[in-house]
């Protein structure tokens, strides 16, 4: 997924939250429209990540 | 147009203290409120978009792919509240029962979990049983994962324990009921007549709550009804279908034979639902163990990967628990072996995560044998479905066998072992 680089890449988007608690459930609507809709939709995710990193979260680091 | 930016801009701002980032050695995995996403990114993005210290420990080694790796922690973990059921499902992967499991935890133990789980960076809850709506503690433990960061979602059969469900119901992130048939169907797949106490769980859930759909059991008898179950969300304005493939496990074992979906089935699968999803414009969801038949359609690699579509990822992206907190790789899965003096439990997930062994052949899946090892989508399926290869073939580690490229490579193998005359 698109923006290498220093602006950083996106490798996966894993949409909506899973309720069934027997198994890892992915939404594949997207399957319907593509690639195409996929790549539109990245970058505004990635905005939407930027937008709103003027007050960024702290990150639950690993086991120091 | 208006009505609907402004609509926008208020849940993107509503959303705003949902957000959390956990770090990983690819980078980061940042969760986003609304939309409702787990967006995986790398270390550059991750160092925009997050508070990351100069050197955190999660980046001490190279930065690889997603994937390469077990994550640092679950995505999500299953936590089976309770065994107690009276519906009697004929197919019950848990073997649900009135009485329940012995020696399940109550409120306490299930809270000292959740915070276990939030210092861990675990990000989703999917809480299940048995029927969990009956338990009257629900509400308060729902409400403690909140507070503590963690979206907790909710399966229920709509059949039990509804009014007191109502009054939490936005507690949760989402709440699916399972419901797999339509009217005669329902009692085909399940053993009783329920649909209508389920449809009307339904309609009152949907009466309170947006994030309201359901969960499907696809079975060789529901399978030519799933674009009306698709027309019936629709109708019932729920916002997913999630489809879930039939599993060997509890009473699920002896009903498998008949109840599991035929090849043909198996093979139409991916047509069939995008084709209804399209038709009825809901959006549809599949279970890990359906990625066997996504990829005999050979779809856009690339594509699969950036949705995160994973076939098994038990003791990675997500764990389990048994009412009497036994941690496992997924819920279908038997309690891995005894780690010290003690099967582990979800409480001590940080000690065991790590340790050598963990998860046994749930992480070993990179050891495939054929037809895996030269497959394609290997790296994203991981071999299908470990609970079925363990029920048909006794060996977890061994090729799932409804994956239809299996099925296809069986007469071969065959053919080789066969005996020279």
């Amino acid at each position: 997924m698109r923006q290498r680089g220093r602006r950083g890449r996106i490798f996966a988007i894993k949409w909506g939250m899973n309720p069934n608690s027997s198994s890892l459930g992915v939404d594949v609507t997207f399957l319907l429209v593509g690639a195409t809709a996929l790549a539109i939709v990245t970058p505004v995710i990635g905005a939407l990540l930027r937008w709103r990193s003027n007050k960024p979260v702290a990150a639950v680091d690993d086991k120091p | 147009m208006i009505g609907l930016v402004r609509s926008v801009v208020e849940r993107v701002r509503a959303a705003r203290p949902m957000r959390r980032a956990r770090l990983e050695r690819f980078g980061a995995i940042v969760q986003l409120a609304w939309p409702r996403a787990l967006v995986f990114v790398d270390r550059a993005m991750a160092r925009r978009v997050t508070r990351v210290a100069a050197e955190p420990a999660a980046w001490r080694d190279a930065e690889t792919e997603l994937g390469d790796h077990v994550l640092s922690a679950p995505l999500e973990a299953h936590l089976q509240l309770t065994n107690r059921c009276g519906a009697g499902c004929v197919g019950c992967y848990t073997g649900a029962s009135p009485q329940g499991a012995p020696h399940e935890w109550g409120l306490a133990e299930w809270t000292h979990a959740i915070d276990e789980l939030a210092d861990a960076g675990v990000f989703h809850l999917a809480l299940g049983g048995g029927e969990s709506a009956v338990l009257p503690w629900l509400g308060e433990l729902a409400a403690h994962a909140r507070a503590r960061g963690l979206v907790p979602n909710l399966t229920t059969s709509g059949l039990e324990g509804q009014g007191a469900l109502l009054a939490i119901a936005d507690r949760f992130g989402q709440i699916n009921v399972s419901l797999d048939g339509l009217g005669a169907t329902y009692a085909a797949v399940r053993g009783f007549d329920g649909f209508a106490r389920a449809d009307a769980a339904i309609r009152r859930l949907r009466a309170v709550k947006r994030e309201v759909g359901i969960n499907v059991v696809v079975t060789r008898h529901n399978f030519g009804e799933l674009d009306a179950i698709f027309a019936y969300a629709k109708d019932r304005g729920l916002s997913e279908v999630e489809l879930l493939r039939f599993k060997p496990s509890g009473r699920g074992a002896r009903a498998y034979a008949e109840l599991r979906c035929t090849d043909a089935q198996h093979r139409a699968f991916l047509p069939t639902i995008l084709a209804a999803a399209k038709r009825h414009r809901v959006r549809v969801k599949v279970d890990c163990s359906y990625t066997p038949m996504l990829a005999h359609h050979a779809p856009d690699r690339a594509l699969l990967a950036e949705l995160a579509v994973y076939g098994c990822t038990g003791g990675d992206f997500l764990i389990g628990a048994k009412p009497d907190g036994r941690i496992t790789a997924c819920s279908f899965a038997a309690p891995p072996p005894p780690h010290g003096d003690h099967r582990p439990l979800v409480t001590e997930l940080a000690a065991y995560w790590q340790a050598p062994g963990a998860f046994g052949a749930f992480r070993t899946w990179r050891e495939a044998r054929e037809p895996c090892a030269s497959c394609t989508y290997h790296a994203l399926c991981r071999g299908g479905c470990k609970v079925v290869s363990a029920h048909v073939n006794g060996d977890p580690s061994s090729p799932d066998p409804e994956c239809p490229r299996v099925v296809d490579a069986r007469p071969a193998q065959a053919h080789r072992h066969l005996p020279v005359i």
